[in-house]
């Protein structure tokens, strides 16, 4: 038992820290262009292709490195923290979905091209409604021939724009089906959503007769078993972001002065940072037990990332807001990148579901294990 | 990392439980004899376990049915005793701990005063050197257990021409002195009185019960107050203590108030906090078995443990309805196990706003997390480089 980080830990964490602190310029997002037009992408993906980054946690048996999810949230917080735009997280969900569902011909010829970098994919779940349960039919998948083809809509697809295929989530039967087709396929059409979080792509994706490759391996388990994994990601962004802007809160409080004093010499200042401090550690804890329960398989992985999830998404939403506040007015304008934490923050809490769904999931599991213990 | 417990079948945990069995009625003399009281201090009083083998052991004095010595004396056996490994004399030693630990002597904290509470360090008691004896003048208050206990551990002021933090001193009396006067204090909860206030009269203490130096008091209260602040980084009701958001869940979905859709969310919220308090104190504990030593963590945590709590027993109480009026009855179902002193939802939730009073404000402790933590600017304390005596507040007791 040891419920703190090792040193390799910590070393993972910090040459990812100060790499991304190098290489990820957030400049252009902050000038007012950006507001108009999207921020065309810098050479950050490529670099982190390089680093070998999309393969930590794909088995070494598919050219993976077959690290833990410890090791992955090290630097998905990272990448939370600094913000970096890139097709990180659209990759690791396209390719969790490919581990999880794929036949095992699929896992050889695809996995070892996303470890090396030569891959990159996007997982399209939601529903142009919202829906991420796969059983809305926004899209459908039929059988053509000996293939398949998908029709209709998904939206809400992040990095789907550099995305080389896509893992699309469609109702087969009541149950959600996974295939994969190619970003450039005839009948595929991607539109670019005007998202408020402009450091991540998000697109909606119409597909008309789309020859798609079926995951075969997909069952009625499949979806939660991705869900918990991108919960984490997500929530692991979540609390190091917070992490982020409370440093940056604390910082501007020692600087600026009103009154003949810095601010954070004020207790309504002093308290409000201080409970913003408490929170992240209960959120840093959080996704540092769910990525240990995830990589061990433990009973309660799944009630683990739900618990990561809802709490370090409401928790990066309450340490944005309190940043801005800080910061008084100038964290409020459009070149300071206050925002953009503030609006990742935001969609964090809604990309998965809201952390209200997260806490029915965690409930339903308190009731059937209530119920089991009776 | 790893969050793995020893396992059942750990064979530190099976020579501790073998011992227990052979040992069916055990006393607390032969539990401190045999090193289980406090395995982690070094020899003669524990086997300077590394904190998994104190873990293990600690479960299973709980399994065995036998109340914890730190539940029974938590004073002597936790917060203050240890400080004599480090600041107290042999002969110091000799004499407190064997009794302490076989919890023949219960010991007492005297540190807060009607006038000292958060700002402890103002503290008015003094204490006179006499000879060989210091004598001793002052009221003490908040004091749990003093109606129960042999030894005080007072903090008093042996230099008032210092500043405040600077002229203070730790000692040990003797509750039985005849200067030494306890009376209960009845609080809201109107159960049994926890609290007392001390009046100390004259009180004579040989210079061998100073415990460390003149002057060293703040530096030793500060060591025992983050030791007691640990030990409630805890999800349970009260300052940790007592039932805990599964229990509530549990309740909750036994009378089905789980189902309304309010408190069902606001059940998971809590549960949800809990959890991840567990999650700090494990860290905590991890902390010290990496060796790293107490340190501030303990205020940030007891910051976010005490407030959740007090919503904890909030939600039980506003669940029970009008019901929920009556004195000691919980409408809302408590699974059975041992929850020590804070054992019904009534009780919790009527202690309830002591929970972020007691062993650090709330705002004392956000103070702390902001200051000590983040490196944010102290507070302005006018008074605290001035020598004490000369601070415009009433002066020290004669």
């Amino acid at each position: 038992m040891n419920f703190t980080l090792s040193e390799e830990h910590i070393a993972l964490r910090d040459n990812a820290r100060a790499f991304l602190s190098k290489e990820v310029r957030l400049d252009p997002y902050l000038k007012p262009e950006a507001n108009e037009q999207p921020v065309a992408r810098d050479g950050l993906w490529d670099e982190i292709r390089k680093l070998g980054w999309t393969g930590i946690v794909i088995p070494e048996a598919y050219g993976g490195l077959g690290l833990t999810y410890i090791d992955l949230v090290m630097i998905v917080g990272e990448t939370g923290r600094t913000l970096a735009p890139s097709a990180l997280f659209g990759t690791l969900a396209g390719a969790w979905a490919v581990e999880r569902c794929g036949s095992e011909e699929q896992k050889q010829s695809l996995l070892p091209q996303v470890a090396a970098g030569e891959l990159s994919l996007a997982l399209a779940v939601a529903d142009p409604n919202g829906d991420v349960n796969g059983l809305s039919h926004g899209a459908t998948a039929s059988k053509a021939g000996d293939g398949w083809t998908i029709s209709g809509e998904k939206s809400f697809v992040v990095e789907a724009a550099d995305a080389d295929k896509i893992v699309v989530m469609v109702d087969v039967e009541g149950t959600p089906g996974f295939f994969i087709v190619d970003a450039k396929a005839q009948g595929l059409a991607m539109e670019r959503l005007d998202w408020r979080d402009i450091t991540r792509h998000v697109s909606r994706i119409s597909f008309k007769d789309v020859p798609a490759e079926r995951l075969p391996q997909a069952d009625g388990d499949s979806w939660s078993w991705i869900r918990d994994r991108l919960y984490l990601i997500l929530a692991a962004e979540s609390a190091a972001g917070a992490e982020q802007v409370l440093d940056d809160a604390v910082a501007y409080a020692k600087e600026r002065i009103a009154f003949g004093r810095p601010i954070g010499s004020y207790q309504s200042i002093k308290h409000d940072l201080a409970e913003v401090a408490g929170g992240n550690e209960c959120a840093t804890a959080g996704v540092q037990y769910a990525a240990w329960a995830l990589s061990e398989g433990t009973a309660d992985a799944s009630k683990a990332a739900a618990i990561a999830q809802s709490y370090a998404s409401e928790q990066y939403r309450a340490a944005t807001a309190c940043n801005i506040q800080v910061f008084g007015a100038i964290g409020f304008t459009w070149e300071m990148r206050n925002h953009l934490y503030y609006k990742r923050a935001r969609a964090n809490a809604e990309l998965l579901g809201t952390p209200r769904d997260q806490r029915e999931q965690i409930m339903r599991i308190l009731e059937s294990e209530h119920k089991h213990a009776a | 990392m790893d969050f793995n417990l020893p396992a059942d079948d750990d064979p530190r945990r099976l020579e501790v439980r073998k011992w227990l069995e052979a040992h069916p009625n055990v006393t607390y003399e032969e539990l401190a004899q045999k090193g289980y009281t406090v395995p982690h201090w070094p020899a003669p009083w524990g086997l300077s376990a590394d904190p998994e083998t104190q873990l293990i052991i600690e479960q299973e004095i709980k399994r065995a049915g036998i109340t914890h010595p730190h539940t029974l004396n938590p004073i002597g056996v936790n917060q203050c005793g240890q400080s004599l490994l480090v600041y107290g004399t042999e002969e110091m030693q000799q004499k407190f701990l064997p009794p302490a630990l076989a919890c023949r002597d219960i010991w007492c904290m005297l540190f807060s005063e009607p006038s000292s509470g958060s700002d402890l360090g103002g503290l008015r008691t003094s204490a006179r050197l006499e000879g060989d004896h210091y004598i001793i003048n002052g009221q003490k208050i908040w004091n749990s257990n003093a109606h129960i206990s042999q030894v005080g551990v007072v903090i008093a002021r042996t230099d008032p021409t210092v500043p405040k933090h600077r002229g203070l001193t730790v000692f040990l009396i003797d509750m039985k002195d005849p200067g030494v006067e306890v009376r209960p204090i009845l609080d809201m909860s109107g159960h049994a009185p926890e609290f007392n206030e001390v009046f100390l009269t004259d009180v004579r203490v040989p210079v061998s019960n100073r415990l460390g130096e003149e002057g060293q008091g703040w530096r030793i209260v500060l060591e025992q107050l983050q030791t007691e602040r640990m030990g409630m980084v805890k999800p349970g009701a009260v300052w940790g203590f007592g039932p805990t958001a599964r229990e509530l869940v549990s309740g909750l979905i036994e009378t089905r108030k789980i189902n309304d859709p309010l408190v069902r969310d606001e059940a998971a919220k809590l549960y949800v906090e809990g959890e991840l308090l567990r999650l700090l104190a494990d860290r905590n504990l991890s902390n010290r078995i990496n060796g790293n030593p107490p340190g501030l963590e303990a205020n940030l945590g007891k910051m976010i443990a005490s407030p959740h709590g007090q919503r904890l027993s909030d939600l039980a109480k506003r669940t029970e309805g009008i019901a929920g009026m009556l004195r000691d009855e919980d409408e809302l179902p408590l699974p059975k196990q041992d929850y020590g002193l804070f054992n019904s939802w009534d009780y919790c939730y009527w202690f309830g706003p002591a929970g972020t009073i007691g062993i650090g404000t709330t705002e004392i402790l956000k103070n702390t997390v902001a200051e000590r933590i983040l490196g944010l600017p102290r507070d302005i304390d006018p008074s605290a480089k001035l020598p004490f005596s000369e601070i415009g507040r009433p002066q020290l007791a004669a």
